[in-house]
């Protein structure tokens, strides 16, 4: 056996040894975790269309606003926004228009569900992640579930929120690949009067 | 491609690549919650632009790719912080730069994690993943011939320390 034979004996030795020494590790991230983080990111990168379709209807939102008011009622159509309790106790958001954010914030409290809700900024600096977050936990309490080209759905799930946790929901430009578009993140934080309200 | 289609081919591309990816990021980052988080972005990434990836050569070398370049954003601070373990759950386990001992052969991860980042990564990806010198060297965005120099520079470094006491072990 000459010597480029051994290396190449050595080095299959090597490459089994460190491929064995991971077999324990595995991805335990569930596939629907990764769908609707997918659909999230899909979401973003069709934004940069929803933002422009905002700016030319702002004017008109503005007295559409004060006739539909943001509101419980999911029949109350080109609301900024509405929050609707479904049969199972989940909270339905539609955010159609980025406006309120505060009114958005109020009717979710008011509805259950402690809420920071910031649009146009990444988050408020006033939240705190809860002590021991877990990305599962996170997944149970909030996800995207579908979203249009003009409106984003979010799922809350009430029950499965810890005690003293809230949801925080923030709405903000980014730097998407070169291009403007708007993020949304969701996450639990620890309700409090400075992060989730009163 | 129909939705209903284009959803199980994902499915079936992430229940036979997803350790593999992970194990690669994980050799190439050397912390377990980073690359769980990186991994995960990436398939979601990966699933939002199914249509395209689903077509490339190799779909799983392109999740690595992303992985490991994938931007923090608050979003992914987030979900980085969201990833701490329970301590009291790894409280009496000895770690390596975070990664538990319990999952992984703690005396070659050791080994793997002195390697300077390059050539972790290098070996990640022809060793753990047994991808070819010149998809490794698309990856990691250098020349084929920086792919073989690390790869040999890695790889005397390990069998230095790991051939030794193998040969040991098994020598009458």
């Amino acid at each position: 056996m000459n010597d480029d034979q051994l290396t190449t004996v050595h080095d299959d030795q090597l490459a089994a040894a460190v491929k064995g020494s991971l077999t324990g590790v595995h991805m335990n991230t569930p596939l629907q975790a990764i769908v609707s983080r997918g659909r999230m990111v899909r979401a973003r990168r069709r934004i940069p269309g929803l933002a422009a379709a905002l700016a030319v209807l702002a004017a008109a939102a503005v007295a559409v606003g004060v006739l539909l008011p943001a509101s419980h009622q999911a029949s109350m159509r080109l609301a900024a926004w509405t929050v609707a309790r479904q049969d199972d106790g989940t909270i339905k958001v539609t955010i159609r228009q980025l406006r309120d954010p505060a009114g958005l914030q109020h009717t979710l409290r008011a509805d259950g569900v402690p809420a920071s809700v910031t649009f146009f900024r990444t988050e408020n600096p006033a939240c705190r992640n809860i002590p021991k977050p877990s990305l599962r936990l996170t997944e149970k309490v909030i996800h995207v579930r579908e979203y249009g080209r003009s409106e984003v759905v979010m799922l809350v799930h009430p029950r499965a929120l810890p005690g003293g946790a809230g949801v925080g929901i923030a709405v903000g430009y980014a730097r998407l690949g070169g291009k403007k578009g708007l993020a949304f993140s969701a996450g639990l934080v620890q309700a409090s009067p400075r992060c989730t309200g009163g | 491609m129909g939705v209903g289609t284009q959803r199980l081919d994902f499915a079936e591309f992430y229940r036979r690549s997803r350790d593999e990816c992970l194990r690669t990021v994980l050799v190439s980052v050397g912390d377990q919650d980073a690359a769980q988080d990186l991994v995960a972005e990436a398939f979601a990434r990966a699933w939002a632009s199914w249509r395209t990836i689903s077509t490339h050569p190799a779909p799983a070398a392109w999740v690595v790719r992303t992985a490991l370049n994938a931007n923090i954003s608050w979003w992914r601070r987030r979900r980085r912080e969201v990833a701490v373990p329970d301590p009291a759950t790894v409280a009496d386990m000895p770690t390596i730069d975070g990664v538990p001992c319990g999952l992984i052969d703690s005396q070659i991860m050791t080994a793997v994690l002195r390697l300077p980042a390059r050539q972790r990564q290098v070996i990640a990806l022809r060793l753990v993943m047994d991808l070819d010198t010149g998809r490794t060297a698309e990856v990691l965005g250098i020349a084929p011939g920086t792919v073989g120099a690390h790869l040999a520079r890695a790889t005397a470094t390990l069998r230095g320390e790991l051939m030794p006491a193998q040969q040991k072990e098994t020598s009458p």
